[in-house]
């Protein structure tokens, strides 16, 4: 162990005992004063008295209304030794900082730059370019013809290939620097969005007239059969959806939380009256499918399934179910993500009254 | 390569069609409350006068009196129903929360009335079954309004209708210590009281034969008690099982209405007898030193319920029709008497005593899930409804002042109620429905 180990331990081991010790011999026998504040008891009159001589603050229109007071007590009621009055605000003093709020967009939302018809205007300053950049030079030729690699002949004149160039923006040059500062300053036109962007108002329903692709013939080359199964598998959701008559491009979006499900499980349930359901009834399990419009109102309820009953018992379990589901929609609809459409566009609802039975 | 072009087109299939999920959910507990139901008058197509009215009236009374169904006002009502054939507005019934809708139509003429009816889903916007129409004399107009609320209830609940029946039981009149007794019949609700008997004699527990038109009783006629057949069309009587030195009580039709089982005391001994009404044959069901009395037939006949108190308490047993091995069904505690066969066959409706109270019951046939639906003072002999679902019993107040009434409870224990007689009233027997 070297000195300066020795020097830390030894420290260390002075402040433990004086942390545990210390208070023992070094603690006074006397205890702290206690400061002590001389107050005044007042009666339940007085502080009536107090709060209705205390300053009322203005209600601004825009902040909830308080309580009523209590009513005033008359002058003669208060008793003659009260403190002066409060200074009185000589404005009305907002109870918090208003929250800034976004405006919410209507119509229109805030487009990105790109987008915008009017680019932004060019730095007023002249350009030196050194030397203008021809395309021709830049893109390279392929013959069909292959030609000697060296050959005094000229070569033949090849069809020049067409190929998308990177989207660079050219390359500025200028004699002078210029800050951001005074580039800022220009008349450019402000195209920064004013607000945040808000989700957009969902595109109509198409109509579902997309043309089954044509079926490969047998003789069709092979690369056919993968370009039939991608028509295939895209072509497929758009008849689902147009059979449902949902719109073809539903928004999924994320799932739905267990909130937003057993919010809408509480607000069919409450309309699930089984009271008038026969003993049979109660026994049999019916499962319903709803088609959901946009709006969250049902559109068409069917009963895919039942058990556990007779089909007439079966015929009143679903009833009560449709019913249900019918009458907590009520004229707004269910109150469902518009963003997860793609998520209840269509409820599969189990209608089991197996907690109801003989109660 | 072109096999290898084939799986990936396969691979692609599977992977490309979306498997759109669906969101399910189940629903284990619903609620349990009136459905609010709406009866506007009856149009008036002809002659009908305040009979439309009327008919509205106790189909309205019917539906409300099962506590399944809550009347919505006619104050509430935003339109009005003035044509029969008209369209609904089904958005003004939502508006004040019906959810079911009936109309009706009532003609009269040539001492004939035809009465129609619809029903309809409001929140659905749909109508619910068919509309029908019956056809009788003005002084049935009841029966009719009661035919009309068994098809709204039957379509709307799942359940057979009732409502189209009759009770015989023993109108009482006369102090406590000197009551008088006679056989009285009347519409399920209390209405079209008829008097069968006189009160010369004391009669007791009244059944109606499965088809209706024939009546079982217990009367003091004799000084003792003994079984007679009454006619109900004509109002015949004869005595069924008379046997010199024996008292006969506690008699039951069988489902097909020919054979009666009853309770036959010898020496102070009781047991279970058959009756053949056809041959006049008698046979011995039940052996024994232990008293056995309030037989009742299952609904197919082959097995007959009970009381009797051979283990030492008085208990419900089950045996076959034909006699024989007795099982006891009942277990629990206190004392067990006059089981009944629901109608549908699946329960066991009672009266049990125990730590001085009285109770109404039912239990399944093999004794499990026994429930009391009601308790009091004295609630004793239960009868079924038609359709299993409500059972209706006599239930007596205490002191010199108590006397008998008739109740009514559906089957799950809600809606106790009274029904409304002329006067006291015991011992109740749901008749079938009415043809």
């Amino acid at each position: 162990m070297d000195r300066g180990t020795k020097l830390s331990a030894t420290l260390h081991a002075g402040l433990i005992l004086w942390v545990a010790l210390g208070d023992f011999f070094f603690a006074s026998d006397v205890p702290p004063p206690i400061e002590a504040a001389s107050v005044s008891l007042i009666t339940d009159a007085e502080l009536r008295g107090l709060e209705a001589r205390a300053p009322l603050v203005e209600n601004p229109d825009n902040q909830p209304k308080a309580a009523e007071p209590p009513p005033p007590v008359a002058p003669s009621d208060l008793p003659s030794d009260l403190p002066p009055d409060l200074p009185v605000a000589a404005e009305a003093q907002p109870l918090e900082a208003p929250v800034p709020t976004a405006p919410l967009a209507v119509d229109e939302q805030p487009i990105l730059v790109p987008d915008s018809p009017v680019p932004p205007k060019p730095r007023p300053i002249d350009r030196v370019a050194a030397v203008p950049v021809d395309d021709k030079t830049d893109t390279p030729e392929i013959a069909d013809t292959a030609t000697p690699e060296v050959s005094d002949q000229a070569a033949p004149d090849a069809p020049i290939v067409p190929q998308d160039q990177p989207a660079a923006s050219p390359q500025e040059a200028a004699p002078v620097i210029v800050t951001e500062a005074v580039d800022t300053q220009l008349d450019a036109p402000q195209l920064a969005p004013t607000a945040s962007r808000r989700p957009q108002a969902r595109p109509k329903t198409p109509a579902p007239d997309t043309p089954a692709p044509d079926a490969p013939t047998p003789d069709a080359p092979e690369v056919d059969a993968i370009a039939a199964a991608l028509a295939e598998a895209t072509q497929t959701p758009t008849d689902q959806t147009a059979g449902n008559g949902a719109a073809q491009d539903i928004p999924e979006g994320p799932p739905m939380s267990g909130s937003e499900v057993e919010g809408l499980r509480v607000a069919i349930n409450k309309c699930w009256n089984v009271g008038q359901l026969s003993s049979e009834a109660l026994r049999t399990v019916v499962t319903l499918r709803v088609q959901m419009s946009e709006a969250g109102k049902p559109t068409s309820v069917e009963m895919t399934n039942y058990e556990g009953g007779s089909e007439a018992a079966a015929q009143k379990a679903f009833e009560a179910g449709r019913r249900a589901v019918m009458r907590c929609a009520g004229a707004n609809g269910y109150d469902l993500p518009a963003e997860k459409y793609g998520q209840w566009n269509v409820l599969n609802l189990i209608f089991d009254p197996e907690g109801m039975r003989l109660r | 390569m072109k096999k290898f072009h084939l799986i990936i087109a396969f691979l692609l299939t599977l992977i490309a069609v979306p498997a759109q999920a669906e969101l399910t959910i189940r629903f284990t507990d619903g609620e349990i409350e009136p459905m609010p139901f709406a009866v506007p008058n009856f149009i008036d197509q002809g002659g009908a006068g305040e009979l439309a009215q009327n008919i509205a009236r106790v189909v309205a009374s019917d539906l409300q009196g099962t506590g399944l169904f809550r009347e919505v006002g006619a104050q509430a009502y935003i339109s009005q129903v003035t044509s029969f054939d008209g369209p609904i507005a089904y958005a003004d019934w939502q508006a004040i929360n019906t959810q079911a809708l009936i109309t009706g139509a009532v003609q009269a003429g040539g001492g004939q009335i035809i009465v129609k009816f619809r029903v309809f889903d409001i929140f659905s916007g749909a109508q619910l079954g068919d509309g029908l129409q019956f056809a009788g004399t003005p002084a049935t107009w009841r029966r009719m309004a009661h035919k009309v609320a068994d098809a709204v209830y039957s379509r709307i609940t799942g359940e057979g209708p009732y409502f189209d029946s009759r009770i015989v039981y023993v109108a009482e009149s006369g102090p406590k210590n000197q009551r008088q007794k006679r056989l009285a019949v009347m519409d399920y609700d209390g209405a079209n009281v008829q008097y069968l008997t006189d009160s010369a004699s004391i009669v007791l527990a009244p059944r109606f034969s499965p088809s209706g038109d024939r009546i079982l009783f217990t009367s003091y006629a004799s000084g003792f008690p003994q079984i007679y057949l009454m006619d109900v069309g004509t109002l015949a009587i004869r005595s069924l099982g008379e046997q010199p030195g024996t008292m006969t009580f506690s008699p039951r039709f069988s489902p097909d209405g020919n054979r009666v089982a009853f309770a036959l005391e010898r020496d102070g001994n009781s047991d279970l007898y058959m009756l053949d009404l056809a041959s006049g044959q008698l046979s011995q069901l039940t052996n024994s030193p232990s008293i056995e009395t309030a037989p009742s037939f299952s609904p197919d006949g082959t097995q007959i319920v009970f009381e009797s108190d051979r283990s030492g308490n008085q208990q419900i047993y089950i045996m076959s029709a034909n006699g024989g091995e007795a099982t006891r069904v009942s277990n629990g505690r206190g004392r067990y008497g006059t089981p009944v066969w629901s109608p549908r066959g699946d329960m066991i409706a009672f009266t049990k005593q125990n730590e001085g109270r009285f109770h109404i019951g039912v239990m399944m046939t093999n004794g499990g899930e026994e429930r009391l639906l009601t308790s009091s003072f004295l609630d004793e002999g239960p009868t079924w409804a038609p359709n299993g679902r409500v059972i209706m019993f006599t239930r007596e107040t205490a002191g010199a002042a108590g006397q008998a009434q008739l109740f009514s409870v559906d089957v799950t224990g809600r809606n106790l109620r009274q029904i409304v007689t002329e006067g006291p009233a015991s011992d109740p027997a749901w008749s079938p429905l009415l043809p």
